[in-house]
């Protein structure tokens, strides 16, 4: 037991400086008035909390909850599927999951401009269609919700993926024949067996792309436009061009509330320590 | 010799070569300066230079503020100037060892008295990129409240900038800070919002070149590189009035290299190395002499160099009180979330 504690210091120093530290700093900063231009310093005070209470922030919460919300949900519906069939792939595994990982090889940055390239009126997508004859005026595929959503699923699919196959990889195939055995068909075995069993991969994967989608801002930023805010985009603007870093923390440190609040519920919801 | 002691001697020789080896650092704008600005320096004054570039003034900013930045000379836009000021961390410019300062062509600037701590560089402005293929003219802010140009036209993601295109729109004052006129410049925000297609900086650029868009809101250096490869571009500056900017060199307080930094400065406002500098920017110069020396095509370009009448209604930004800025920042999330 020991031993154990003498393991565990180099991560608990890591944590310290890199992540206990800094959030610290932010919740003292989330505590501190705004210099007239820019700096922040005496006094103390809880204002930066009370700006929150305007429903205009609360109105861009509940829009990033409902844009990381509906990412998360495709997000199910496209990762269970893919990952049930990398899963049960007889041959070519590694192959599938080498393509499921392959985007991370390129930055995030120039995946999503490479997205903008394909959607903007000029683009791929359009100048096919047009092309084609499908349509006469080029769609607007590019800057609206629809685009910002389309961006971060596309972002945090991999993750939605890895711990479903984790969870679905070692399940006893035997299991599925079983239940066909005994007459379930195909859709009830998915439904009644596979997706029970791939519950807790299905919740970390959730929280794993609910969380990020949450705190987005470079997405919403490019796809979007710039036409729609997100939480992300409030504090990004708060630390660069209103140069307001007290209400930018205390924006940072109720985001980051929230996020665990939902972890906890998740944690407990999801139970068998589905969670990391 | 103990190790100890080698340890020591490096450290005195390390000392040493600090002190003796000349080095400035500068702190500048990208594309500020031409490719031969700062090697010409270094062998003339045989020094060397540890030149970096920034992309925004809140990237500067926030290393200079704390004091211990390591820079010597920086670039910030004129309305951080009083703040830079105010704050103790710029050096005062030696008008003596500085008598180029005359080639500028001024003696004064409404952000810095009689060019105390600031040195104009270069200056920008912003107005409206247009396809003439796609529409006519847009003389007024107005023309990009038409629904004839839905989904056509940008607006740049700045607040500043966008919000005071919408005051001038309404005949307001550029630095605005009373919460009646504000309102209502983010009410013509808020009424023009469907007919933004997005708000983009520098990313517009192609988006008119490529005519995706009829007109975008933009910065003269963006449009610029965009009518230089698109001939039939046009760049305009609305009749009710529009929004200026300068770029100043300073030298900081913490700066060891006072001397140095003041010759740098002396060396940039050179009519022959200003020139060389505005004709591979493209951008304009603030230096009357330096425009003198620059190609007919380029001196005369209106986008870069409005005259007369045009000259007149443009107004500079400036530095605004902490409650004007929270106003302003709360305006533009309204604008963003509607």
């Amino acid at each position: 037991m020991v031993m154990r504690k003498w393991f565990l210091l180099p991560a608990r120093a890591v944590m310290a400086a890199l992540f206990v530290a800094p959030m610290a700093i932010v919740a003292a900063y989330s505590l501190l008035t705004r210099g007239a231009y820019g700096g922040q310093g005496a006094p103390w005070t809880l204002e930066n909390y009370a700006r929150l209470l305007d429903p205009l922030y609360a109105g861009i919460a509940v829009k990033s909850f409902w844009i990381a919300g509906v990412s998360t949900a495709v997000c199910l519906a496209m990762g269970f599927p893919l990952a049930l069939f990398i899963a049960r792939a007889r041959s070519r595994k590694a192959l599938w999951l080498g393509l499921v990982t392959l985007p991370f090889w390129t930055s995030f940055l120039v995946r999503t401009y490479a997205w903008m390239f394909l959607l903007r009126d000029t683009g791929l997508v359009n100048t096919l269609l047009l092309g084609l004859g499908v349509i006469r005026e080029p769609l607007p595929l590019l800057y609206n919700d629809s685009a910002v959503v389309l961006g971060l699923v596309y972002g945090y699919l991999p993750f939605m993926v890895l711990p479903v196959y984790a969870v679905l990889e070692k399940m006893d195939g035997a299991l599925l024949e079983a239940a066909g055995d005994l007459g379930a068909r195909p859709w009830e075995v998915v439904w009644r067996v596979v997706l029970p069993l791939a519950k807790p991969g299905l919740a970390a994967g959730g929280v794993l792309v609910f969380i990020p989608c949450l705190g987005a801002y470079l997405t919403p930023d490019l796809m979007g436009g710039g036409k729609s805010i997100l939480i992300g985009n409030v504090i990004q603007n708060q630390f660069t061009t209103a140069r307001d870093w007290p209400f930018g923390a205390a924006l940072s440190v109720v985001l980051m509330a929230m996020v665990m609040a939902l972890a906890w519920v998740a944690r407990r919801r999801g139970g068998e320590g589905g969670l990391p | 010799m103990k190790r100890r002691d080698l340890f020591f001697m490096g450290l005195a020789g390390a000392a040493g070569c600090r002190r003796a080896a000349r080095r400035l650092y500068v702190y500048n704008w990208s594309e500020y300066v031409a490719p031969e600005t700062v090697p010409g320096f270094e062998r003339e004054f045989g020094v060397e230079v540890r030149y970096a570039e920034y992309e925004s003034n809140e990237e500067m900013l926030a290393k200079v503020f704390t004091g211990n930045s390591g820079w010597d000379v920086v670039f910030p836009s004129n309305y951080f100037i009083p703040p830079l000021v105010e704050n103790g961390l710029l050096a005062p410019l030696d008008h003596a060892r500085l008598p180029e300062l005359a080639h500028l062509g001024l003696d004064s600037t409404p952000w810095d008295g009689e060019l105390r701590h600031s040195m104009p560089y270069m200056k920008g402005a912003a107005g409206v990129l247009y396809n003439p293929r796609q529409m006519d003219v847009p003389e007024s802010w107005a023309a990009l409240w038409q629904s004839r140009v839905k989904g056509r036209i940008t607006m740049l993601d700045d607040p500043a900038d966008t919000l005071g295109a919408a005051l001038k729109k309404s005949g307001l004052p550029l630095n605005a800070t009373r919460e009646e006129d504000l309102a209502r410049a983010r009410d013509e925000l808020i009424r023009q919002k469907p007919l933004v297609r997005a708000y983009l900086n520098a990313e517009a650029r192609d988006q008119v070149m490529a005519g995706d868009l009829a007109a975008a809101h933009l910065w003269t250096t963006t449009a610029m590189q965009a009518m230089g490869e698109a001939e039939h571009l046009r760049f305009v500056y609305p009749r009710e009035g529009y929004a200026e900017y300068c770029d100043c060199g300073v030298i900081l307080r913490e700066s060891r290299n006072v001397e140095l930094a003041h010759q740098f400065l002396r060396y940039l406002l050179r009519p022959e190395v200003g020139a060389k500098i505005a004709a591979y920017s493209r951008t304009a110069t603030a230096n009357a002499a330096a425009w003198r020396l620059l190609p007919a095509g380029l001196r005369e370009n209106a986008a870069l160099y409005p005259r007369g009448e045009v000259a007149a209604r443009g107004e500079y930004f400036a530095t605004l009180p902490a409650a004007a800025q929270k106003l302003r920042d709360r305006m533009w999330t309204e604008v963003k979330a509607a």
